[in-house]
């Protein structure tokens, strides 16, 4: 335990007891201190390097069942003083709402050791300068060297950082976490007439020994931005839609807004009244597991500091909890799980991707998604897309300028194959997938 | 509480923190050590308040405030930048140190002198009364009086959510130079949710209203709108369909299809991406890209405009800058960086996000200007096609120039005429494509009210759009059926 943690804990109990002091019942105070460096390169040199140490406050509070929620980064005594006094008045213009009081101290606590949650990579703290400089350099250079006369721009950039939080509940709940990450990328625009097909590619990860080698992003960039040239859009209908594991979790992450206690109390869930019952394809299985270690969303407790703990969300096709916080878990009348998503660990297939999409005679894979929206009431949704047209798994067309469009319970039944390749660089873990008769527009 | 601002004294609104000139001098003295073509300190201090409510009561409010500086040093296109929530000198010093390191390999330049020189604001955004002199006790009953007013106006009316956010922010740059620029900016934004229900059928429907001006701004007219169109939307929903998928003649209703323009042009316009010849308008200026009756604004001077600025984020004067002079690419929107490797003025379009992020050329309030068809003209013109009405959000690939953007309500046109509503539908074209397509431009701009907010390198900015009536030849349209 550092000093400067010690500092953290000190501050927030401190400002507990004062807020308590001012009249409130009830208070929850987070404060978070962070350190960030990025490095972007282009043409040969550092485009843009920014640096900082940052750090926040969050107190929420009840006083007289009156709830408010405050942010500042004006940590000075007499400033931080006023600011409490000010956020513990604003109470008394609102109306009660009991709903918003803190957990049971019982049910508050730590569901998983730092140590298993291995999240603080020490790599971090001993990291220089001229570390990142290279690594961002050596990226550059091998995207460069694998660029052909086409080449217009392209650029690479590192970052990696570091962050801390204390969290104290009137309750008596306290504890601290604390995590690295790393990332790097790049990207590459080649000239094609009037037009200038881009591509790219980005990892996070929160060891830096879990990224992979500058020359397989490299390798890779190249291809997703050759892989642009000549798109343009087919003809609109029903065709098979494979998606990379990376672009999976883009649709999977749409069940995430009905399941939300939010929009089950307010009525505007397509989820609503199916626990228990059959909302997918038996190929889904997504367990949210916040204990993951290196988990990009691991944490060792809720936003309500309830215990952190691995639940099934849909377990071969048929759902199994929905995401009620303890506020919507009163209001509702129900027990509450956990309030927000965190890791989706979805149980891989056999096969790897190449395999699925040679079997088909004809399939598009979306490569990425441009702009769209769904909505949680209906489960309609529509996004624009960037693909590939594949036959026989051979790419006989890039794709651009086409919409993808459906109704997500609909297309939850339409899954027919998982890949066994799951991405390990964001929270969901989502291996490839494969959809039947999906909806494209285009032509 | 701070003054609104001081022409004469730019420094007012820090001098509580202990910013003043000598202070400035220190700091850009350190970040300018090993030379540099520009740099600046920027300090930023903020407080915003919000109410909410929901089922029935008024249950939750939150205070901000943010308070820091960013320290840039600029030699070429190379930019250092570091940010402090700690106003000391030490801190800043220590931020203008680790800025200047993006110096340290290049040729030596000599330090400038800081000397004082008070840059003009200008006053888009005039206000009689700070957001936080505003107690609660009047925002309560605001947001109240939305919700009540949405539940008389349908039966089918199920649930209610009415927010009101506002706030106070002073900024204050200062460069190698000796520029010195301040700018208060107001900012305030008040939003209604509908869940409308029938039988077993429930669709939402919402309506916000954002700007940089005080409490008067919501006047009984504005707050009628509010609560009518976010009801009219949700009822609307409930019986709208999908419409046939493909290429067809889409008629964008004046307003929030504005959201057009910022991605199908606006984006690639942003001279960043120019310098660099990643966009797809890196070589257009002087070129016809749309018919004559198409001319294009991207203005920071727009009254009240939620997208309007004073002065940008680096204390350079803001303009109306034209993007497109009847079809003609004209300007870009440029920075200090880029307007120098130009060799044009910067057109004040230097933003940043706060003074955690450094400056990016961005827009501001983005707009077509009328034309002079009539818009029941412009929808009696088309045979079989989409009206879209309401717009949410939009995304745009630079390099191919390809842009995407959802339309939330809008109707079918059939036979000339308006049919059936439809909902949730994604349009996605080329933007030069899409531009050169455009037909008929209508007389009736409308800069829509809403709390666009934009988005870009991980930053996001305040901006405002609009539209006349417009109709398109063809746009893709992620319909339901082929």
């Amino acid at each position: 335990m550092s000093g400067e943690e010690l500092d953290l804990m000190a501050l927030a109990q401190q400002v507990v007891k004062r807020t308590e002091e001012l009249g409130a019942q009830e208070v929850s105070v987070s404060i978070s201190r962070g350190s960030h460096v990025s490095i972007q390169r282009r043409e040969g040199k550092v485009e843009q390097a920014t640096e900082a140490t940052t750090r926040g406050l969050v107190v929420s509070l009840l006083a007289n069942d009156r709830y408010t929620s405050n942010a500042t980064s004006d940590l000075r005594p007499e400033a931080l003083d006023h600011f409490l006094k000010r956020c513990v008045d604003a109470a008394r213009w609102l109306e009660p709402d009991p709903n918003r009081r803190l957990a049971d101290r019982a049910a508050t606590g730590r569901g998983v050791s730092e140590a298993t949650l291995d999240q603080d990579d020490p790599t971090w703290r001993t990291r220089t300068a001229s570390e990142r400089g290279a690594w961002c350099e050596s990226l550059e250079s091998a995207v460069l060297a694998r660029s052909g006369p086409d080449r217009i721009s392209s650029s690479a950039w590192v970052g990696d950082g570091r962050s801390e939080a204390v969290r104290v509940l009137s309750n008596g709940f306290a504890d601290r976490t604390a995590g690295a990450w790393f990332s790097i990328g790049a990207d590459l625009t080649l000239a094609e007439g009037d037009k200038r097909p881009e591509g790219g590619a980005h990892y996070a990860a929160r060891h830096l020994t879990d990224l992979p080698s500058v020359e397989r992003i490299s390798e890779e960039v190249v291809s997703r931005a050759r892989e642009r040239i000549g798109s343009r859009p087919i003809a609109s209908g029903k065709y098979p839609m494979l998606l990379e594991n990376r672009t999976a979790g883009r649709v999977l992450g749409l069940l995430a807004g009905p399941l939300s206690g939010s929009a089950l109390h307010e009525g505007r869930s397509c989820l609503a009244d199916r626990l228990g019952t059959r909302i997918a394809s038996p190929l889904l299985d997504i367990v949210d597991d916040p204990t993951l270690p290196r988990g990009m969303a691991s944490r060792p407790w809720d936003g309500d500091c309830l215990v952190a703990r691995p639940r099934t969300v849909i377990e071969d096709g048929v759902l199994r909890t929905y995401y009620v916080g303890l506020y919507h878990s009163r209001k509702m009348g129900v027990e509450p799980t956990t309030a927000g998503r965190s890791n989706w660990v979805v149980r891989p297939g056999t096969r790897p991707y190449d395999q699925i999409a040679a079997d088909l005679d004809r399939c598009i894979v979306v490569t990425s998604f441009l702009g769209g929206s769904s909505n949680a009431a209906t489960g309609d949704f529509s996004f624009g897309i960037r693909g590939l047209l594949l036959e026989k798994g051979q790419v006989v067309q890039s794709l651009a300028e086409m919409n993808v469009t459906g109704n997500l319970l609909q297309l939850m039944e339409q899954l027919v194959e998982v890949g066994n390749d799951p991405w390990t660089f964001a929270s969901t873990r989502s291996p490839s997938m494969l959809w039947q008769d999906v909806q494209f527009s285009g032509l | 509480m701070q003054p609104l601002t001081d022409p004469a004294n730019p420094w007012a609104a820090f001098a509580p923190f202990g910013v003043d000139a000598d202070l400035v001098r220190k700091v850009l003295a350190e970040a300018t050590q090993n030379g540099a073509d520009d740099a600046d300190v920027y300090f930023e201090h903020s407080v915003s308040t919000g109410v909410g409510l929901s089922d029935g009561i008024v249950n939750r409010a939150h205070t901000s405030i943010d308070l820091g500086a960013g320290v840039r040093v600029v030699v070429g296109d190379q930019v250092g930048y570091a940010y402090t929530e700690d106003l000391s000198l030490e801190a800043l010093v220590h931020a203008a140190r680790t800025a200047r390191t993006i110096a340290s390999g290049s040729p030596h330049r000599t330090p400038p002198v800081f000397v004082e020189r008070v840059a003009p604001t200008a006053d888009h955004y005039p206000v009689q009364r700070l957001w936080s002199d505003v107690e609660l006790d009047v925002r309560v009953p605001m947001i109240r009086d939305w919700e009540q007013r949405a539940f008389a106006r349908d039966p089918r009316v199920h649930k209610v959510q009415t927010t009101l956010g506002d706030g106070d922010a002073w900024v204050l740059v200062a460069r190698a130079d000796g520029t010195v620029a301040s700018d208060y900016r107001p900012m305030t934004q008040g939003a209604v949710w509908v869940t409308a229900a029938e039988g077993k059928v429930r669709e939402t429907g919402s309506y916000n209203v954002a700007a940089r001006a005080d409490l008067a701004w919501y006047d009984q007219t504005r707050q009628r709108r509010m609560v009518e169109e976010a009801v009219d939307r949700a009822l609307r929903a409930l019986g709208a369909g999908s419409p046939p998928a493909g290429e067809m003649p889409v008629v964008l209703a004046a307003g929030s299809s504005g959201v057009l323009l910022h991605e199908a042009i606006g984006h690639g316009m942003e001279a960043d991406f120019n310098r660099k010849n990643t966009s797809i308008y890196s070589t257009r200026l002087g070129r016809s890209i749309a018919p004559a009756e198409v001319t294009i604004v991207d203005d920071a001077t727009l009254h009240g405009a939620r997208g309007a600025l004073n002065v940008d984020d680096e204390g350079s004067a803001t303009q109306c800058t034209t993007l497109v002079r009847e079809g003609i690419l004209e300007s870009y929107l440029h920075d200090r960086i880029s307007a120098r490797h130009y060799g044009v003025p910067s057109t004040g379009s230097g933003r940043r996000e706060s003074f955690r992020h450094p400056v990016l050329p961005r827009m501001r309030a983005t707009y077509m200007l009328p034309g002079k068809t009539p818009p029941a003209e412009i929808i009696k013109s088309v045979k079989n096609g989409l009206y879209a009405e309401v717009f949410g959000n939009g995304a745009v690939q630079i390099g191919a120039g390809d842009f995407s953007f959802f339309v939330r309500h809008g109707r079918l046109i059939e036979d000339g005429k308006l049919t059936r509503p439809v909902k949730d539908v994604n349009l996605i074209g080329n933007g030069p494509e899409v531009l050169a397509a455009i037909e008929m431009v209508g007389d009736d701009l409308v800069v829509d009210e809403g709390g666009w907010t934009c988005g870009k390198d991980g930053q996001s900015v305040p901006v405002s759009q609009g539209m006349p009536t417009v109709l398109v030849r063809k746009v893709s349209v992620g319909g339901g059926r082929a």
